[in-house]
């Protein structure tokens, strides 16, 4: 086996590979012999066919396995040999090839860079942390409360007015005809809800309790029901009983009827969830600093294969998008060419990001334990509620699914790792502007927002590409 | 002696495809090639001076002797009746030294 080296470039490199046409047949009739010792051929007992039967016979599908397998070989030979360390699957052609004569075959190989850790000591973050006032867990309280509001019946007669709940017995006819589904009883509709037909309820305010009423609509044109579209229709409404919404008061009664000890409970789990929210945002945050300084931190050059694969991807989750006419005004106010620069930048940063957090990994020992996969696994299942044991036995059968969930986990253990170095310090900010995103200040908002999601979401997938790599 | 052992006419070209039918390719015939025998079906009313002239015809070899054989067909039995698997006549034929012939190949 001869190796050349055509081409050295950067990260990318090139070999032409011959393999003799001696070692080439050598690898057939051992293949061969393996093949003849099982395979039955009439006029010869299993295991005793002659070679030269056998070579005629089968030497061309043999070729092709053979070829493939002394391709394998000798590239991995080559990256041994160069101690190289391919970022993907090596690119091979085949120059020339006949029977009897040599294989010749070039060989493109794209190597990972050399990462050189920065200080992780050095990187500076600040933790944004927001404090949850008393005020915000008030109003949410509130909020709760308003879900659960109680309607009573309105004490003093009155006319009815927007916002009342009237409860009223319907029926409907078109033309004199009474039509499936237009009548009901006892039905509670409150006024102004925009649950019925446009007009119904308008025409109700000012009712008073034992009022009947003929109530006059038109269906509107695009109703779901063809037969009515369109229609006018008139109601045979009688006003049963008139009820006003009373405002939940908040006190221990009403934690107590959501289930809880008292008000302060209530307001303690209001404010764990709030706070839990705001870690998240915070964490996130964070992250993302830490990502950005990382990418500053290190200067490394990226095969630019993965970063065209990265970048077909994002494009073609984009050309979906766009099929699907879900763009941005900003995306469909630049050109094709200007997205594609974007785009470019934002794949080049994910891999770059991507394989730095796989070295660091690989380097710091960072593993996905098994526990780490169920707990994954077990909130993934909550995700479900009710088919729990189907997706546990779907992870199960799955391997590659569970893959996907390590990728994240690994992602988050080594951004732990990380974190832990850095120098964090923490400051207070306002709720509105943990919430805001950093972008925005010095970037055309919806572009920034964009990159963002995409980037959380995807960095994902470059580390699990990698990190799938290193697998096999 | 029959009328074929009489007529001295040289084989014409047909008649020498229609003696030699195929090579038998078994572990048998196989054994053979060691010492220089090559083994085919012939026609059933060949005789061994017409598959002398036959294979040196076709191959262009020169042929030392030929030794013959008729092979029975097996009676079988299929759905309670009896029948009769045809025959065929073989004829193993030796080689003059250093020559051969690819039965693989094909004529």
């Amino acid at each position: 086996m001869q190796i050349s080296e055509i081409k050295n470039e950067g990260l990318s490199r090139e070999y032409s590979v011959t393999i003799s046409a001696a070692d080439i047949d050598k690898r057939i009739d051992g293949r061969l012999q393996e093949v003849g010792s099982t395979i039955k051929i009439p006029g010869f007992r299993p295991g005793k066919v002659p070679m030269a039967i056998l070579r005629q016979r089968f030497s061309k599908s043999v070729m092709g396995e053979v070829l493939e397998a002394a391709v394998n070989e000798s590239s991995q030979e080559v990256l041994r040999q160069n101690e190289l360390r391919p970022a993907m699957q090596p690119k091979i052609e085949i120059d020339s090839f006949d029977e009897g004569k040599d294989l010749i075959y070039k060989m493109g190989v794209e190597c990972m860079p050399e990462i050189k850790e920065m200080d992780f000591g050095k990187i500076e973050l600040t933790r944004l942390k927001a404090k949850v006032d008393d005020k915000e867990i008030e109003e949410a309280v509130e909020r709760i409360a308003k879900d659960f509001r109680k309607s009573e019946p309105i004490a003093k007669a009155r006319k009815m007015k927007s916002g009342d709940v009237a409860v009223i017995d319907f029926k409907g006819s078109v033309d004199g005809v009474e039509f499936p589904g237009g009548a009901g009883e006892g039905h509670h509709l409150e006024l102004g809800s925009n649950s019925f037909i446009p007009g119904f309820e308008e025409q109700l305010v000012g009712a008073k309790a034992g009022d009947d009423l003929d109530v006059k609509v038109t269906f509107p044109a695009e109703y779901h029901s063809e037969d009515l579209a369109g229609k006018d229709a008139v109601f045979a409404v009688s006003v049963k009983e008139t009820r006003e919404y009373v405002d939940q008061e908040i006190n221990d009664e009403f934690a107590k009827s959501l289930g809880l000890e008292d008000l302060d409970q209530l307001k303690g789990q209001v404010r764990e969830r709030m706070e839990n929210d705001y870690n998240q945002v915070s964490r996130t945050r964070l992250k993302r600093e830490l990502l950005d300084a990382l990418h500053e931190g290190h200067e490394f050059d990226v095969p630019a294969g993965m970063v065209e694969q990265e970048f077909e991807q994002i494009w073609k989750q984009f050309e979906q998008a766009r099929d699907a006419g879900q763009l941005d005004e900003s995306e469909t106010s630049k050109g094709e060419d200007e997205l594609k620069a974007e785009y470019r930048e934002i794949a080049e940063r994910r891999v770059a990001l991507g394989l730095l957090l796989s070295e660091l990994g690989t380097k710091n020992n960072i593993q996905v334990t098994q526990d780490d996969l169920n707990r994954a696994m077990v909130q993934e299942a909550q995700k479900y509620p009710g088919q729990e044991a189907q997706v546990f036995e779907f992870y199960q059968k799955n391997p590659e699914a569970l893959a996907n969930l390590q990728a994240p986990i690994f992602e988050e253990k080594v951004v732990d790792f990380l974190l832990e170095m850095a120098k964090i310090s923490d400051t207070e900010v306002s709720v509105e502007e943990l919430m805001k995103d950093p972008d925005e200040e010095d970037a055309p908002a919806p572009k920034a927002k964009k990159t963002k999601a995409k980037k959380a979401a995807s960095k994902k997938a470059a580390a699990k590409k990698t990190a799938a790599k290193k697998a096999d | 002696m029959s009328w074929k052992f009489l007529n001295k006419k040289p084989l014409s070209n047909e008649r020498k495809y229609q003696v030699i039918l195929a090579p038998v390719i078994t572990e048998k015939a196989t054994m053979g090639s060691e010492h220089n025998q090559v083994t085919f079906k012939v026609a059933a009313d060949a005789t061994k001076p017409e598959i002398k002239a036959a294979v040196e015809g076709l191959f262009d070899v020169k042929v030392e002797g030929v030794n013959t054989l008729n092979t029975k067909g097996k009676v079988k039995r299929f759905r309670g009746r009896l029948g009769q698997r045809s025959g065929y006549k073989k004829a193993v034929v030796r080689l003059a030294e250093g020559q051969s012939i690819d039965v693989t190949t094909g004529l």
